[in-house]
């Protein structure tokens, strides 16, 4: 069996590629950039699963590469595919869905394409995409088209020390993943992990406002008290419990929404706090936090789950304070980070808050995000950071003090009692 | 990843040292650490070679400092860098760095005799100092020219900076990867919560302060010791790896920031390699 893998990334080749090579399918990867070169050169490279300071190493060997230019041999290799994954990144699915309609063109057997990204309806949107470049009446309805919901973190890729070393790619060890069976066409794909269920929907939100959005609170919250890396962040008392009631929040609006079993319990946030406190992983919360503005869209994992969240029960006052912390995140080689800068500096917060996340001004929840970001930006600037959460405290004067009036005196210095 | 301590004693030896937690979590996350103590081993010079991916000058002494050096000289990738501790360690340099890039720091007087101080006394006391001393031992205030006969001069020459009466608590500002950490500490610390002192937000005016002493010396891992006499703050002492006391979640942040470090020195070191 063949398949196809568009992005040999992170996730491509972290996960992807490692498990339908285990699963014995030969892997033609298909993308841009050296990491092609690399890997139709050697063929092989290597995955290793991390836990702690404890790793096993996998070598992925016999596979293929093509560049993403040579639009001929791409189309061919996914006309002649059994299955097609796609693991490019939410913002980038646009771009080669073109590729993908060439060689469903050429191709007269139904087919399977996985999209293995962080996005709700990942399927469907694919779907759409492909759609556009087909002609009228292609029967594309004999194609399946399903996300994927990934369980495992795949945090870094790192080049060969020496010539003829392999790629290698960090992760965890979770394997498994979830499609969406309706909307694939059989014979489903034999590959290890695949789990096919009926309510996808339901478990991508699983996963989203859970993991994810305990990630994405871990990463702006971490950022702004200073650290570099999760395993780090996860490890400061009030980061830790402002994540965990973040979490909490997200399971107590999936509950209401899909039962009490999907949203999971204590139990299931124990285990997401030990994934983030895995140091082998080496997640780097700018890697984490990249891409503010796609993450904080009005059903992803943060402002997703809060308006779940607010619709059956009180304030979520956590994940609330996450939004606004990726209001403040600055990353400066992130174009999104920049963007929504711009943004809230032209439209102000309101205006970013209905424009990305969906949020009318007159939505309480928007109010209590509006707070929070007033509270945190008051005393941010580049380099500054958080001593405490709650109260916010910095560890020095915010530009708007040290030019204005209430520039505070060397002996008025507010002592920060208490703190530490 | 293989991470050396410089460091005088076990780590355990001093009371709130921030030491011991950061290698814990170092090893916790997968580090290698490993402890060279060269006031207390033998060093067989020939065998000295670079070993670990990062070394942490935490010491100050001068038989860590020579160690140092020698590992600087073989490539060794270090926090601080060896030249640059060796600057912060001797006061006259330090000060006369630090007054070069526009850091208040008290007028300053190097003398080999201690009469030498005497007229200067006309004009106020005077504060001196071991010029490579370090955690304000053989610091004394002279205020007459009687007291300069107990002035020790066996530690080479005398240093001596004006007194200025400092107006309530000493400022501790440390500084740890570009983040900078304000602490207000007694001086001398009577008991260890005199030692933790109390974090303060920084101020515009000392914020300045340390940024132009990180720049003067090119690192950005030290603290700076400030009193304040009559609102105006000076800089009376720099160390090129304070202890944190005092500074909030300290071990964690250093461990983050040594963690960090030792990454970019792998990466660094890979970038070299595959390059050749």
């Amino acid at each position: 069996m063949r398949a196809v893998v568009i992005g040999p990334g992170l996730i491509g080749c972290g996960f992807v590629g490692q498990l339908l090579r285990s699963s014995e399918w030969e892997v033609c990867f298909v993308g841009r950039g050296p990491v092609v070169d690399l890997l139709r050169r050697h063929r092989r490279y290597l995955v290793r699963l991390v836990e702690g300071p404890d790793a096993d190493e996998v070598l992925v060997d016999g596979v293929s590469a093509l560049g993403l230019g040579d639009r001929r041999s791409a189309a061919a290799a996914i006309a002649g595919a059994d299955l097609v994954a796609t693991a490019v990144g939410p913002g980038n699915l646009a771009a080669i869905a073109p590729a993908i309609a060439d060689g469903l063109r050429a191709r007269q057997e139904p087919n399977n394409v996985i999209a293995f990204e962080n996005l709700l309806r990942a399927g469907p949107h694919l779907r759409d995409q492909v759609a556009l470049h087909l002609p009228p009446g292609f029967p594309l309805d004999g194609h399946g088209f399903s996300g994927a919901v990934v369980s495992r973190a795949v945090s870094q890729r790192r080049w060969p020390k020496a010539p003829g070393d392999p790629l290698v790619f960090v992760g965890d060890r979770p394997s498994a993943f979830w499609v969406d069976r309706p909307a694939l066409r059989e014979p489903l794909p034999e590959v290890t992990g695949l789990v096919a269920i009926e309510q996808y929907e339901a478990r991508v939100q699983a996963k989203l406002y859970t993991y994810s959005a305990g990630h994405a609170a871990c990463a702006y919250l971490g950022f702004l008290k200073g650290y570099h890396y999760i395993h780090t962040a996860i490890r400061d008392p009030e980061i830790e419990t402002a994540v965990r009631a973040a979490m909490a929040e997200g399971q107590r609006g999936l509950a209401a929404r899909h039962g009490a079993e999907l949203a999971g319990g204590e139990k299931e946030l124990d285990a997401i706090l030990s994934r983030f406190a895995n140091a082998g992983l080496a997640d780097a919360i700018v890697r984490v936090g990249r891409d503010p503005r796609r993450k904080l869209a009005a059903d992803d994992r943060l402002v997703g789950a809060a308006r779940l969240a607010a619709a059956c029960g009180p304030a979520p006052e956590k994940l609330a304070l996450a939004v606004a912390a990726a209001l403040v995140f600055c990353d400066p080689s992130d174009r999104s980070c920049r963007g929504l800068h711009h943004q809230v500096a032209v439209t102000g917060v309101p205006g970013v808050l209905e424009a990305v996340c969906g949020l009318g001004s007159d939505d309480w929840l928007a109010r209590l995000v509006t707070e929070e970001f007033n509270r945190l930006s008051a005393g941010w600037a580049e380099h500054n950071l958080l001593l405490s959460l709650e109260p916010a405290l910095w560890a020095w004067a915010s530009p708007a003090d040290l030019a204005g009036p209430q520039a505070v005196a060397v002996d008025a210095a507010p002592a920060l009692a208490g703190v530490g | 990843m293989k991470v050396a301590f410089i460091t005088v004693n076990p780590p355990s030896a001093t009371e709130g040292s921030v030491t011991p937690a950061v290698i814990g979590l170092l090893r916790e996350w997968g580090l290698e650490v490993t402890l060279i103590r060269p006031d207390a081993e033998l060093i067989d010079l020939h065998e000295v070679q670079v070993e670990h991916d990062l070394y942490v000058l935490k010491s100050g002494t001068e038989l860590a400092l020579s160690l140092a050096g020698m590992l600087d000289a073989l490539g060794a990738t270090m926090i601080n860098p060896y030249p640059v501790t060796a600057r912060c360690r001797d006061k006259i340099v330090a000060t006369r760095i630090l007054q070069s890039a526009g850091v208040p720091v008290p007028k300053t007087f190097l003398a080999v005799h201690p009469s030498q101080l005497a007229p200067l006394l006309d004009h106020g006391p005077l504060v001196v100092k071991p010029h490579r001393g370090s955690k304000g031992r053989g610091v004394q205030v002279v205020w007459d020219a009687d007291e300069l006969g107990d002035v020790a001069t066996a530690a080479g020459p005398i240093f001596a900076q004006r007194y200025h009466e400092p107006t309530g608590r000493d400022r501790k500002l440390y500084c740890m990867g570009g983040q900078l950490f304000g602490v207000k500490r007694v001086w001398p610390a009577r008991n260890y919560d005199d030692k933790l002192g109390e974090p303060f937000t920084v101020t515009s005016e000392l914020h300045e302060i340390a940024t132009r002493a990180g720049k003067a010396f090119g690192i950005d891992l030290f603290g700076l010791d400030i009193i304040v006499s009559d609102g105006r703050p000076f800089v009376v002492d720099v160390n090129p790896f304070p202890g944190f006391k005092g500074v909030p979640d300290a071990a964690l942040r250093l461990a983050d920031y040594v963690y960090d470090a030792t990454r970019r020195a792998v990466d660094a070191a890979q970038r070299g390699g595959a390059a050749a």
